[in-house]
């Protein structure tokens, strides 16, 4: 038959959903109680019902090329309200791990990220890569001739190494992620074409621009009933990053930019100073959003989800970098009461010590993000963007 | 009834339940004993209570042989009213009266007063029925030694029963013989069973009480319920003897697959259900192309069926049995798949964990849609193409053995198809040139698959199986009536009932049973089945009279009626059911009970006063269905729903009953319209008489012309069918008719 789709169904993906997160998939009998209870699904072809018998037939390539497995939230109203107990938003939070993993380069790597035994592993690559930069640190500060450092850690990890460090770093990992999305976005649009309904409604940019405002407010997220307070959790924990983000962004700038651009840095800031204020706080909503979405996984597991490895690491590890980054500076204070008196003694190595196990975890954060759950900020806003541009939520359910 | 001993009436008010209040009861008593010339009338406060049953009692004991109570609906404390030796007439003064019209009115008072004429018009002319006694053999005969027949035949002997059961194969087990596992019969309904044929087999061998022919058939069977003489082959030699009851359980043929060549049947990969079961009882599922083990299995459901060209109906076990199939296949092979290709999968009864189960297996793969074809590909590999699926609009699933899952066919015969088709075939023997000559080809060629179909080979006028109603299933109206069929004492089990499964069977060959046990304990009594249960009155034919006219041996429901020679019915009274359809039929108005008949019924009509023209109070007849109509107008009373006064009800038997002679005397007599209510016919028909009301439908064209004789309007005359459930719409129906009646005018033959 022309235009026939050959079924084959591929077991190791299926198996790899049902053993990560998907275990209750093949109960699913396709009533379609999921596609009507969820606030975010719409159009001809609702979530999550097609995803559920494409998940239960392994079918890999309808998934991979599938924008609405990134537009759910897993708020779990489907979960909660499935007769069967088949909870497609955990599956679909099962396929969303098994996407990152399929555009990951190299693939391995996301397997290793995301496995709870292998990940500490994975840590001791920062620790030796790290190790090296410190061991290098003399000679290059003598082949150079940097000055003196500022600042009390500058005492032990330089500025300029750090930012030269990081920055090596992520530029690796935005091409890392970058190919991903491009292939992400490749598949998408093939998948349409081929079905004979690509037809883009909206321009990239105003794409873009829709769905950047949809992010800031949280919009979608908030039509959930179920799991309400996950988009409370999120939201804390996204403008605790942003203001992270933002505030060492702004750091890297005023020690480094400002002085060639002829204006005095400000660095380091007081602690009355707006970007400490920014700073500080940020680290606290942040750390609030990750326990409260830790406690919701253990209290409300109904609601939220029991969570997978791929979550819960990614939610360890981002609270783990916001108290090491916390304790960072409060030993600082503790390390170092005066101005620019850094004593060598027993608080300092302690705080010499949590920074490092900081700058430790900042890497697991930052440079594994194409292979973790942290990759999501670029899937997912993929995914919405593509939705917004192909106009395929327009069509409301029926 | 006249060589009895001389009637004596009393008649009884009752005054309890608003009846006091509403009427005047005094003018009644008036009514009965200067008009109606009855000498005893008493009233009572509260006549069902135990001093009025002990005042009746009295009256009773002191030589009254015939009571008309005036009180509630006949359907409201028959037992109270039953005293021996006495014939009881209800007059339904409280549903029909003083709860549906204004309290204390002159026409209310006038409808009361007519109810009682009638009630008295009535009881007049009845007696107690002498039931007809007829000597009644307890045997059953148990027809097919599958799951249903042995049960049938074990069930009966556990309530005393003798059986004989006759089983075609050589051995007892029919389909149980061919499956390795059965669906689960006891919770949690997981996993399939064993089959256990063995010991029942020997259980049924070691009973005394159960006589088995194997290899058999049955050459004939002719008498009645309690009377049937059966002859049988069996293994060559004939066999004779005598059975009360039969229980039918012949059972299904799988559908023939050869008619479903779009589905891939004839390529080699391409198996039914039932070949199947053969796979999975030899521990292999090799392809019949090159023998290698089939590792992608696909199960097309409904093959052949909820199909018009082919099986209409759902056969409600092949999901199961795919299900079934599905788990042992991967149980024999872990690396095979199967897929599960459906319309919608339906578990019914308990099988839902059953579903669940297979659902839980991650190499069992289910998808909706319509299975459009199956190709042959190279290497003898299967493609099977599906439409409107849940994957995708179109895909195509790659097998190495396809599955159909085909329905089930009853092993039934159509006894009134081969009846016509054998009638046809004598017309053209006779060789007469004519338009009959061209039917008779016509039904020949159209009922041709019929030809030696039978397999009970009865020797009644209307054929020699029971009659088939929907599919070819010789059901009845489960719903209203389980179990019952249009052939008295012979009931049907199992799946050439129903498609069931083995569970279902064996619930179904227990309930048929119990039917047959039933029927012969009734016939020994001399009274029917249902759904006049315990009626001992019995149709007499006034033979010298008959003209041979067929009308009643062919219109019988129930084939109770056979033929001599000429053609003259030859009645059997234990396979009648009471309903008076002969009665209705016949034009020569020989057949009569003795407490309804077409005498009795036409003196109720005539009993009552028709105003005259100057006093603008119409008069309009209802015959009412006693099945379904009457029982909703006492609903319709009980909820207070007002009817026209003008109206004057006569409970019927059936609306068949209804003979046509009743019309023209209410319409000479001065009646305005008549109104006739029965039970809903059709394909999901509740007539309790199967084709009453339809009956009627085709004598309406009589009706028709009678009026035209009399150069009235058509619509004095109205027939209406409607269910239990729809007191509101008969109510409608009545002051609706009221309403065009008046409209139309009075009748001009009033005196």
């Amino acid at each position: 038959m022309p235009d026939s789709y050959l079924v084959k169904p591929d077991g190791e993906f299926l198996h790899s959903i049902l053993d990560e997160g998907g275990e209750d998939l093949k109960k699913c009998f396709q009533c379609a109680t999921c596609s009507v209870v969820c606030e975010l699904s719409t159009g001809r072809k609702p979530f999550p019902r097609k995803e559920m018998i494409w998940a239960q037939w392994g079918l890999k390539d309808k998934l991979m090329a599938d924008p609405d497995v990134w537009q759910c939230y897993q708020c779990n109203d489907c979960s909660t309200q499935c007769p069967r107990g088949a909870r497609p938003g955990d599956v679909l939070a099962a396929l969303r791990k098994q996407s990152v993993q399929h555009y990951a380069v190299p693939q391995f790597l996301s397997s290793w990220v995301n496995n709870t035994k292998r990940f500490p592993l994975m840590l001791l690559v920062p620790v030796v890569l790290l190790a090296v930069a410190l061991g290098l640190r003399g000679p290059v500060e003598k082949l150079l001739s940097f000055g003196e450092p500022h600042g009390f850690y500058a005492g032990f990890f330089p500025h300029w190494l750090i930012i030269g460090f990081y920055s090596f770093f992520t530029g690796l990992v935005t091409l890392v992620a970058a190919a991903g999305v491009l292939r992400f976005w490749q598949a998408m649009k093939a998948a349409d074409e081929s079905s004979g309904t690509y037809a883009p409604k909206l321009g990239i940019v105003s794409s873009v621009i829709n769905t950047l405002k949809s992010i800031f407010v949280h919009d979608k997220f908030g039509k959930c009933t179920d799991n309400a307070s996950r988009r409370l959790s999120h939201l804390f924990a996204f403008y605790g990053f942003t203001a992270l983000f933002v505030v060492t962004a702004w750091a890297a700038f005023d020690l480094h930019v400002m002085p060639f651009l002829g204006i005095d840095s400000f660095y380091p800031f007081g602690l009355l100073h707006p970007i400490k204020i920014l700073a500080n706080a940020g680290c606290v909503v942040l750390i609030y959003g990750c326990v409260k979405a830790l406690s919701d996984r253990k209290n409300r597991e109904a609601e939220s989800g029991a969570g997978i490895s791929f979550d819960m690491i990614f939610l360890w590890l981002l609270l783990i970098v916001a108290v090491t980054g916390l304790c960072t500076e409060i030993l600082r204070f503790i390390a170092d009461p005066g101005e620019h008196s850094a004593g060598a003694g027993g608080p300092q190595y302690a705080a010499f010590g949590v920074y490092f196990i900081h700058l430790v975890f900042v890497f697991g954060l930052l440079v594994y993000l194409p292979y973790s759950k942290f990759s999501h900020i670029v899937y997912r806003t993929t995914a919405l963007v593509y939705a917004e541009h192909s106009g395929r939520n327009e069509v409301e359910k029926t | 009834m006249d060589e009895k001993k001389e009637k004596k009436v009393a008649v009884w008010i009752c005054k309890g339940c608003e009846i006091g209040e509403a009427l005047d009861i005094e003018a009644i008593e008036k009514v009965v004993i200067s008009e109606c010339k009855v000498e005893l009338c008493r009233r009572h406060s509260f006549l069902c209570g135990d001093e009025g049953v002990e005042l009746i009692q009295k009256d009773v004991q002191e030589g009254v042989n015939t009571l008309v109570i005036a009180a509630c609906s006949p359907r409201c404390n028959a037992d109270t009213f039953t005293f021996d030796g006495c014939f009881t007439d209800r007059v339904n003064l409280r549903e029909h009266v003083v709860w549906s019209h204004s309290p204390n009115d002159e026409d209310t008072q006038m409808l009361a007063e007519d109810y009682l004429r009638i009630g008295i018009a009535r009881a007049k002319r009845t007696d107690i029925p002498e039931p007809v006694l007829e000597e009644v053999d307890k045997t059953i005969l148990v027809v097919g030694g599958g799951q249903s027949g042995m049960t049938a035949a074990l069930e009966a002997t556990c309530a005393g029963s003798d059986v004989v059961l006759v089983e075609k194969e050589a051995q007892l087990g029919g389909w149980l013989k061919n499956f390795s596992r059965l669906f689960p019969k006891k919770p949690p309904y997981r996993d399939p069973e064993p089959v256990d044929l063995e010991s029942r087999i020997k259980e049924i061998e070691e009973n005394d009480k159960i006589t088995v022919y194997l290899g058999a058939a049955i050459a004939k069977i002719s008498g009645q319920p309690g009377q049937f003489d059966v002859s049988i082959k069996s293994n060559g030699s004939a066999i004779d003897f005598r059975v009360g009851a039969i229980v039918q359980a012949t059972g299904w043929k799988p559908y023939d697959a050869s008619k479903l060549g779009h589905l891939g049947y004839g390529s080699q990969n391409v198996i039914t259900n039932v070949q199947m079961e053969e796979f999975l009882a030899s521990g292999k599922i090799n392809r019949p192309s090159d023998n290698k083990p089939a590792k992608r299995i696909a199960f097309v459901q409904c093959a052949g069926s909820r199909d018009q060209e082919h099986l209409p109906y759902c056969s409600a076990v092949c999901c199961r049995v795919t299900l079934k199939q599905a788990m042992l296949a991967r149980e024999l092979d872990g690396e095979t798949q199967a897929y599960v290709l459906y319309k919608d999968i339906r578990t019914p009864g308990q099988y839902e964990d059953f579903y669940r189960r297979a659902q839980e297996d991650s190499e069992i793969f289910f998808t909706k849609g319509e299975v459009i074809s199956v190709e042959e590909t190279t290497g003898s590999n299967l493609i099977v193409n599906m439409e409107d699926t849940l994957i995708d609009k179109q895909i195509q699933v790659e097998a190495d053995l396809v599955v159909l899952a085909t329905g089930m066919v009853p092993i039934a015969a159509d006894g009134e198809a081969i009846r016509q088709y054998q009638d046809a075939q004598a017309v053209i023997e006779t060789g007469e040139e004519g338009a009959q000559l061209e039917a008779a080809k016509e039904t020949v060629e159209k009922l041709k698959d019929h030809e030696g179909t039978d397999i009970l080979h009865l020797t009644y006028r209307q054929g020699p199986d029971m009659p088939a109603l929907k599919y070819g299933f010789p059901d009845s109206h489960f719903i209203c009536f389980p179990y019952e069929t249009r052939r008295t004492g012979i009931y049907a089990a199992g799946c050439v009932r129903a498609p069931n499964d083995m569970d279902a069977c064996r619930e179904d060959a227990q309930g048929a049973t119990l039917k047959a046990i039933q029927c012969l304990d009734l016939a020994s009594r001399g009274a029917t089945v249902h759904p006049r249960w315990e009626d001992m009155t019995c149709p007499d034919f006034l033979l010298h009279r008959c003209t041979q006219c067929k009308r009643c041996t062919e219109e019988c429901p129930f084939g109770s009626l056979d033929e001599d020679e000429k053609a003259t019915p030859m009645p059997n009274p234990t396979r009648c059911r009471r309903c008076g359809i002969c009665m209705g039929a016949c034009p020569e108005r020989i057949v009569s009970f003795n407490d309804y008949s077409v005498e009795i019924v036409g003196q109720m009509i005539k009993s009552i006063e028709v105003p005259d023209e100057f006093e603008e109070k119409p008069r309009l007849l209802g015959l009412l269905c006693e099945n379904d109509a009457y029982p909703a107008l006492d609903t319709a009373g009980l909820k207070r729903l007002q009817h026209s006064a003008f109206i004057r009800f006569i409970p019927i038997r059936c609306l068949g009953s209804v003979n046509i002679v009743w019309v023209a005397d209410a319409l000479s007599k001065g009646y305005d319209g008549i109104l006739m209510v029965g039970c809903k016919s059709g394909d999901d028909y509740q007539c309790h008489f199967i084709r009453g009301s339809e009956l009627m439908g085709t004598r309406g064209e009589n009706i028709r012309e009678k009026l035209k004789q009399l150069a009235l309007e058509e619509e004095r005359v109205r027939v209406e069918e409607i269910s239990i459930s729809e007191y509101g719409k008969l109510v409608e129906i009545i002051n609706e008719f009221a309403e065009q009646i008046d409209e139309v005018g009075l009748n001009p033959f009033k005196d």
